[in-house]
């Protein structure tokens, strides 16, 4: 029988990280993976759709190309190439796979092909082999789930049910797509089909995008994308689907619509199959109760990444397998929830972290919120780009900044200096004093912080 | 080259002093060995020799500050060491021979030991705690002399708003950075009444900051003084004991006519020899076989193993009474000492102690301790064990009395004894056994010779 000093199951960024950190720190490590590695991340999530995004942009880019200069592209028969968009796809996620396969080697790591069954804390079987192991690191992730409508199990046998994973896996682009959102994905695919010439309805139960977030920003990527082209049904409640089309009651009217595909984008629940002999705590979704070391219910069992249901975010998952690794080898490690960057992957990008205004005053925060507009950057309006702005939501006691919101391209990236600067309970007086680059879109974050101390410099 | 001397680990989880005051100036030229500082520690007051010979370049600290083990708080110049060869991790310059670089480590380690010695020698025996003298010369990262410490923005000025000093914050954040949490964290320690770290976890009412009546106080009806660190750790322990051991008194008079009357016929005899010979002697002898009868009284109660530990080495504590407060030196080994050697060790600490001289080594280590408050009067009393023991004697005033014996009053000298115990570990038949060992040992002093 084969022993290990830690047995790994599921092979995404919260797993595959783990083994590698544990590794690294000295043990004896194998990892169980049903399909590829890299889980949902790299195989069919952040890293396909980003691909996808970058054709997009590419695209309306090059449709838009006369006004920056650009002649002699005939627009008129401009399309995309599905199949060789999704070739590309695959090539960079192949490449991001066998990376990984790379790193495991280098690591000595064992990968296990196959459905993990876990027979007790210590003991997994695989195609009927069995493994020892003396700790537990369950990274089973989280799979599409879908709201409950009458008419949805025998419209699946159709094939016109997509969802995040099969959506990528599609013969052509559909020409009427209805979406039927409840997450930030549905969003990402509403800009993206939409860029890709689909005819977009955006069905939701909620009365706007992205809920969650700075409000400011998701109405406004809201409109953006209404101008785009994409339609929006928002509080809407889902009847029925059949052939004829997707029922739901809107504004107290029944309305009906009918598309090539159907995309759901919903919400997510627990894989957990395999693992039911553990017999672990779950919460009432099913998601399994981990602790600040990331562990279980059980002694030497930890759970990462979508399986504890607390941030489906791969950077959260990987974070969280870093701490149980850590812990496991005998450090004493806390998982911090403190600040996670949030991106929303459109045209603009929508990037936050930290508290709203809204939020701050709730929590007893004398707060102060400062915009900035991204019409008064140098460097964006070059670009072409003038959507978006910045918010600095600063605690006026000292000025520590508590929360950033940007909506612009390359906010994804512009983030990481805002988190940087709140890990280290910086102040917008330390940002106004600090000299960014010119010209940059990152100038927005200072120019914000001067605004929060007294007013900003170019308005 | 600059010396950093640190404030020793002097083990006994001591981890701070008072400067008492300095012995040196600075520009003094001083030699290894010459007593640099008075500190006063938890448990005692004491000098810090230099490990070094050179300059005093930097005092760091007033009397009355607090230092911490491992900070810096005396610079010396060491001279003949050119100061860039600092950065080499030995302090040892590359260019000497291997005859040199070998007699200097030989040297190096004679430094060490004379180093443990000397701080020893005053604060504390155990050689494995005192780091290297060379402590100051490497690990650059724990290098104090960049004075800043790695804070936010926002803890720097929290704390300079609620007027902590940051230097004395620990922090929690990535790489011990001081965050605004530890700030506060600190700011609530600073208002709650010290409670000292590590009892902290065991429960017991909670202190409260004394309310007097008719405030605003007026100075001439109270007067605040701030408890010594000896004062501090006397009531740490004390409640300590309290709090955790349910003590029972068990209290007796023992005739010791006889044992007077011998203890008289040698008295004098001894003295010539400088031996003062009290009761004390004898009867740490009857105790001994009294623990050595019952050991449960020379044992410790190990709470969380659930285990009685057993000690099968006698050390007893005698409860001294000094100027700064009860102290409580051990003689070791007591089994193995004659009545006269017991005299003598007795003299000994006891005048050490009151004349704060003791060593910290001679305060560990008791297990079981006897207090002599009959010396300065009383008769019976409820003493507090010296916890983590299991029992403690205390000796009342020795009085003339009338004894009936064989049915005749006649008059006798009578110790009263108080014995508490841990009632937890020893119940109350044993302590009724325990008086009664003394009893039979101390009123018939030839009994005690035959048996001990």
């Amino acid at each position: 029988m084969e022993k290990y000093d830690v047995i790994v199951i599921g092979g995404g960024p919260g797993g595959y990280v783990a083994a590698i950190k544990a590794a690294q720190l000295g043990s004896k490590v194998a990892v169980i993976e049903k399909e590829n590695l890299g889980g949902v991340c790299l195989n069919w999530g952040c890293i396909p759709t980003k691909t996808l995004l970058t054709t997009t942009k590419l695209y309306k880019d090059i449709i838009g190309s006369k006004e920056f200069g650009i002649e002699g592209i005939d627009t008129f028969d401009l399309k995309v190439n599905w199949s060789q968009l999704l070739k590309r796809k695959d090539g960079v996620v192949d490449r991001l796979v066998s990376g990984i396969g790379m790193l495991f080697k280098k690591n000595k790591i064992d990968t296990i092909h196959g459905m993990a069954r876990v027979i007790n804390k210590n003991e997994v079987e695989v195609e009927d082999k069995i493994y020892r192991t003396e700790k537990l690191i369950i990274a089973t992730g989280a799979r599409d789930l879908y709201p409950e409508i009458p008419g949805l199990n025998e419209m699946e046998k159709s094939g016109n049910i997509i969802y995040s994973k099969t959506a990528l896996e599609l013969e052509d682009i559909p020409e009427e797509l209805v979406i039927i959102g409840g997450n930030i994905y549905a969003v990402e695919f509403a800009s993206i089909f939409n860029a890709l010439g689909s005819n977009v309805v955006f069905v939701q139960e909620e009365s706007q995008i992205l809920e969650n977030m700075e409000s400011e920003m998701a109405k406004t990527l809201e409109r953006q994308l209404r101008k785009d082209g994409v339609k929006f049904v928002s509080n809407a409640k889902l009847k029925s689907i059949s052939e004829e089309g997707l029922v739901v009651e809107h504004k107290e009217k029944e309305k009906i619509f009918k598309a090539d595909k159907y995309l759901i984008s919903w919400k997510i629940q627990p894989n957990i199959k395999g693992l039911e002999s553990l017999n672990l705590n779950k919460d009432s979704k099913g998601f399994i109760i981990t602790d600040e070391n990331m562990e279980t219910s059980i002694k030497g069992v930890y759970g990462v990444g979508d399986i504890n249901g607390k941030y489906p975010l791969a950077h959260v998952a990987s974070s969280e397998g870093i701490v149980a690794a850590e812990n496991i080898s005998g450090k004493d490690s806390k998982m911090d929830y403190h600040l996670i960057p949030l991106i929303i992957y459109t045209n603009p990008e929508l990037a936050s972290v930290g508290m709203t205004v809204e939020e701050a005053k709730e929590k007893g925060h004398d707060a102060t919120v400062s915009k900035f507009p991204l019409s008064a950057n140098g460097k964006a309006l070059s670009e072409g780009d003038t959507v978006g702005f910045i918010k600095i939501v600063s605690d006026n006691k000292y000025g520590e900044i508590i929360g950033v919101h940007i909506m612009s391209n390359h906010s994804s990236d512009i983030i990481s200096s805002a988190v940087a600067v709140m890990k280290l309970e910086g102040t917008v007086y330390d940002i106004a004093k600090t000299i960014i680059p010119h010209p940059t879109t990152s100038e927005i974050f200072m120019e914000a912080a001067f605004g929060a101390i007294d007013k900003p410099i170019h308005m | 080259m600059r010396f950093e001397f640190k404030f020793p680990d002097v083990g006994e989880g001591i981890h701070e002093g008072t400067i008492v005051k300095w012995l040196v100036d600075i520009g003094d030229n001083i030699k290894e060995g010459d007593s640099l500082v008075e500190v006063e520690t938890d448990k005692v007051t004491t000098e810090i020799p230099s490990p070094r010979t050179g300059k005093v370049l930097e005092l760091k600290g007033d009397a009355g500050d607090i230092i911490h083990v491992g900070n810096v708080f005396v610079v010396i110049e060491i001279e003949g060491e050119d100061s860039e060869k600092s950065s080499d991790s030995q302090g040892i310059s590359d260019s000497i021979d291997e005859e040199d670089k070998k007699k200097e480590l030989d040297e190096k380690e004679e430094v060490v030991e004379e180093e443990t010695a000397g701080v020893v020698g005053e604060v504390v025996a155990s050689s494995e705690e005192i780091p290297p003298s060379t402590e100051g010369i490497e690990s650059p990262k724990e290098d104090i002399q960049t004075k800043k410490v790695l804070a936010t923005p926002v803890a720097r000025a929290m704390a300079k708003d609620l007027g902590i000093d940051i230097n004395t914050v620990e922090g929690t954040g990535p790489n011990g950075r001081v965050m605004k949490e530890d700030i506060r964290r600190a700011k609530e320690e600073h208002l709650k009444p010290k409670v000292k770290e590590g009892l902290e976890n065991r429960e017991r009412p909670k202190t409260k900051a004394l309310v007097l009546e008719g405030s605003p106080e007026s100075e001439d009806l109270y007067e605040r003084i701030p408890l010594t660190r000896i004062r501090k750790t006397i009531a740490e322990k004390m409640s300590e004991s309290r709090f955790t051991i349910p003590h029972t008194t068990a209290m007796d008079e023992i005739d010791i006519s006889k044992l007077d009357k011998f203890r008289k016929t040698y008295k004098e005899i001894l003295k010539e020899e400088d031996i003062h010979l009290t009761y004390l002697p004898f009867i740490i002898k009857a105790v001994i076989r009294g623990l050595k009868q019952l050991p449960e009284f020379n044992s410790s109660l190990d709470e969380l193993n659930e285990e009685l530990v057993l000690k099968h080495f006698y050390n007893i504590g005698i409860a001294t009474d000094t100027e700064r407060g009860l102290m409580v030196p051990v003689i070791r080994n007591a089994d193995k000492k004659s009545i006269v050697e017991l005299a003598k060790e007795i003299s000994d600490i006891s005048t050490r102690a009151k004349n704060n001289e003791i060593d910290l080594e001679e305060l560990r280590g008791g297990t079981f301790t006897i207090t002599n408050y009959g010396s300065i009067g009383g008769y019976f009393g409820i003493p507090i064990i010296n916890h983590p023991e299991a029992a403690i004697l205390g000796l009342g005033r020795v009085v003339e009395k009338p004894i009936v014996k064989d049915g005749e009053i006649i008059i006798g000298k009578v110790l009263p004894v108080s014995l508490s115990y841990d009632h937890r570990t020893i119940d109350g038949a044993s302590g009724a056994r325990f008086i009664n060992i003394l009893k039979d040992l101390l009123m018939n002093p030839d009994m005690l010779f035959l048996k001990s």
